[in-house]
């Protein structure tokens, strides 16, 4: 692999932001394939997915990753959309309606970046109406609810149920610090995941069904 | 034995004649005044508004005659200032919008956009940018992140991220005097939060107190700070114990006979699942410092000392006993390795378990009285032997939790102590 793509994936895995943002503008400027940049970059955001699940990195170590991903991005995205390339699944996200929380929701939203996914973040305090438009607008693969309240549950399966009507079908999963895969289960979501990096392997899994 | 007596002998791991109670003596064990209301009423109480003690949470007052119906085993000292910066003092009546007529204090000043969303202000100053939003449909303010447009990430300056530590005000003096001689003979223990002694609480770092705050404001930079520049960290948290201990010493001199408990610190630590930072930078940032706060309160005063950590937090319990604290709270047993039977068998004899009575996440909200009668007499039978456990839910009684299952929670501790 060439030099500057092995210190992007370094730098994303030491979340140095700096050192991202260098090493992929070397790569840019050598003239190096767009999608390769990319590859390295989510290598990268991939790393770190695994050891936060394996619990030997922790939210600010991921934090930190995200951002120096950001910083690469912030210069790759444009020579990818100027060639063409767009990610093959897309997700609208947000924090249901009540809810002001978003540290959960923006971590699963920064390990869907990282995986590739476009990522439409609706935000927090999400009703029901706007996912729908959203999902109207977007078409995306699926949608992603968040809440942290056990007081914001309740919106969440009144969300859940509204966006089960839509058609065609569209695939629902949620987190957050009170949901239990029983509770998604009884609303009637798709899936459920416990932590960031679980969410990104089941939505990689439902848009791979789906196709 | 009297409730205090009943407290100091659990938190000492001696086992009381019965298992004291917890219900409202901090801003982590209380209860939200919109189940005050309904537990007043239940108990037959004096209709009257219910105070907000604790304005961030929206917390309700747990006034003397709810404590004595509960037969509840300590008492709140709140500080002077509340989260938002103005002082629990003059109440006024304020509409919730769920409809609940409260007591709010006189600087609790709110504005409704046009989308129903409540703005409270720092100080009450509603010249200032919000600091505080209720959602229409919520039940809880959050805070508004205000990051000063100047901030650089690349230049940070230690006296931003301490401008909210200082020497104790004449007005805050003159609470501690006043709390002190209200409280001064009660049969219960007394509960205090002590100030500047919580090292990174993410509820703080936004300031909602402030009215312009400076420096790294942003929960997901305070977070990534640990990651980029621990030494900057430590340097805020020195400072701040070295305040602390100042202010520490002033409360010991006025109140110093009338606390029981103080709590020092609510950063929380864990996830649902995992942790905010490893045991190694706990164990090098952290340990140190609050050690050196727990080690003046235990040479200084008779207090017991008392940390708040929610999640998954077992690999850091045996840190948290190394830094010297008494006490653990909320004990959420639901959360990844956190077990109840295990955390007694572990750590049992070395700290006491103030919390860990019922699930607030779960059966506390969602589940039938005999589903919560059941879980709170499990917790009891697991905990309470030996001392080293205060009845309290996993962190405060939730809105909208059915007032049924309050009664049936009281109820069963009560059953277990063989008073029903």
């Amino acid at each position: 692999m060439n030099e500057s793509l092995n210190q992007l994936t370094t730098a994303i895995k030491a979340g140095k932001r700096k050192d991202a943002r260098a090493a992929t503008a070397a790569a840019l400027e050598a003239g190096l394939p767009p999608q390769s940049v990319l590859d390295a970059l989510t290598e990268g955001m991939n790393d770190v997915g695994v050891r936060f699940k394996a619990n030997t990195i922790f939210v600010p170590e991921v934090l930190v990753a995200a951002r120096a991903m950001q910083k690469s991005m912030d210069l790759l995205e444009p020579v990818l959309i100027a060639s063409g390339i767009e990610p093959e699944f897309s997700i609208v996200i947000g924090t249901v309606e009540g809810d002001l929380h978003d540290i959960g929701k923006n971590l699963v939203m920064m390990m869907l970046k990282g995986a590739n996914f476009k990522v439409i973040d609706l935000g927090v305090n999400v009703s029901a109406e706007a996912f729908a438009n959203a999902v109207a607008e977007h078409k995306p693969d699926l949608v992603a609810l968040s809440a942290l309240l056990t007081t914001t549950m309740p919106a969440m399966e009144s969300i859940v149920c509204d966006l089960s009507r839509i058609e065609p079908p569209i695939k629902i999963i949620v987190g957050g610090a009170p949901i239990t895969p029983d509770f998604a289960d009884q609303i009637g979501a798709d899936g459920y995941s416990a932590d960031a990096a679980s969410a990104v392997e089941l939505a990689q899994k439902l848009c791979a069904n789906a196709q | 034995m009297t409730p205090k007596q009943r407290i100091r002998a659990a938190i000492d791991h001696q086992e009381p004649d019965k298992l004291p109670i917890d219900f409202g003596s901090s801003g982590i064990t209380g209860i939200h005044c919109s189940v005050v209301e309904k537990l007043r009423d239940h108990y037959k109480l004096e209709k009257r508004p219910v105070k907000i003690c604790e304005p961030y949470q929206m917390l309700g007052e747990v006034e003397g005659d709810l404590l004595d119906a509960m037969r509840i085993d300590a008492q709140a000292i709140f500080s002077h200032g509340t989260i938002f910066g103005f002082p629990n003092e003059n109440w006024k009546p304020w509409t919730a919008p769920w409809g609940q007529e409260l007591l709010v204090a006189e600087r609790f000043n709110t504005t409704t956009d046009n989308a129903g969303n409540i703005y409270i202000y720092p100080e009450g100053d509603t010249d200032a940018p919000a600091s505080g939003r209720m959602p229409k449909t919520s039940y809880f303010f959050d805070s508004i992140e205000r990051i000063d447009p100047d901030f650089d990430e690349d230049e940070l300056k230690l006296e931003d991220n301490l401008e909210e530590f200082g020497p104790m005000s004449q007005e805050e003096e003159a609470h501690w005097t006043e709390q002190a001689e209200k409280w001064r003979g009660c049969e219960r223990a007394i509960t205090a939060p002590l100030s500047g002694t919580c090292l990174g609480d993410i509820a703080l770092v936004p300031a909602p107190f402030l009215k312009k705050p400076k420096g790294v404001r942003g929960v997901a930079d305070w977070y990534m700070l640990s990651a980029d520049e621990p030494e900057f960290l430590a340097s805020i948290f020195d400072r701040q114990v070295e305040i602390a201990l100042e202010n520490m010493a002033k409360v010991a001199k006025i109140a110093g006979d009338v606390i029981d408990v103080v709590v020092v610190c609510g950063t929380d630590f864990g996830t649902q699942t995992s942790l905010f930072c490893g045991v190694p930078q706990m164990r090098d940032i952290w340990l140190p410092r609050y050690k050196q706060i727990n080690e003046w309160i235990h040479q200084n005063t008779n207090w017991r000392t008392f940390k708040h950590s929610c999640g998954a937090i077992e690999p850091l319990v045996e840190t948290f006993i190394d830094c010297g604290f008494d006490i653990l709270n909320p004990v959420q047993c639901s959360a990844d390795g956190m077990a109840p039977e295990g955390l007694k068998a572990k750590y049992g004899d070395r700290i006491t378990f103030w919390g860990g009575g019922v699930n607030t996440q779960q059966t506390l909200p969602f589940g039938t009285p005999e589903e919560v009668r059941k879980e709170v007499l499990s917790r009891c039978e697991i905990f309470a032997p030996g001392g080293g456990f205060v009845f309290n839910s996993i962190h405060n009684v939730q809105a909208r939790t059915p007032v049924e299952n309050v009664i049936a929670m009281i109820d069963a501790v009560h059953e277990f102590n063989g008073d029903k």
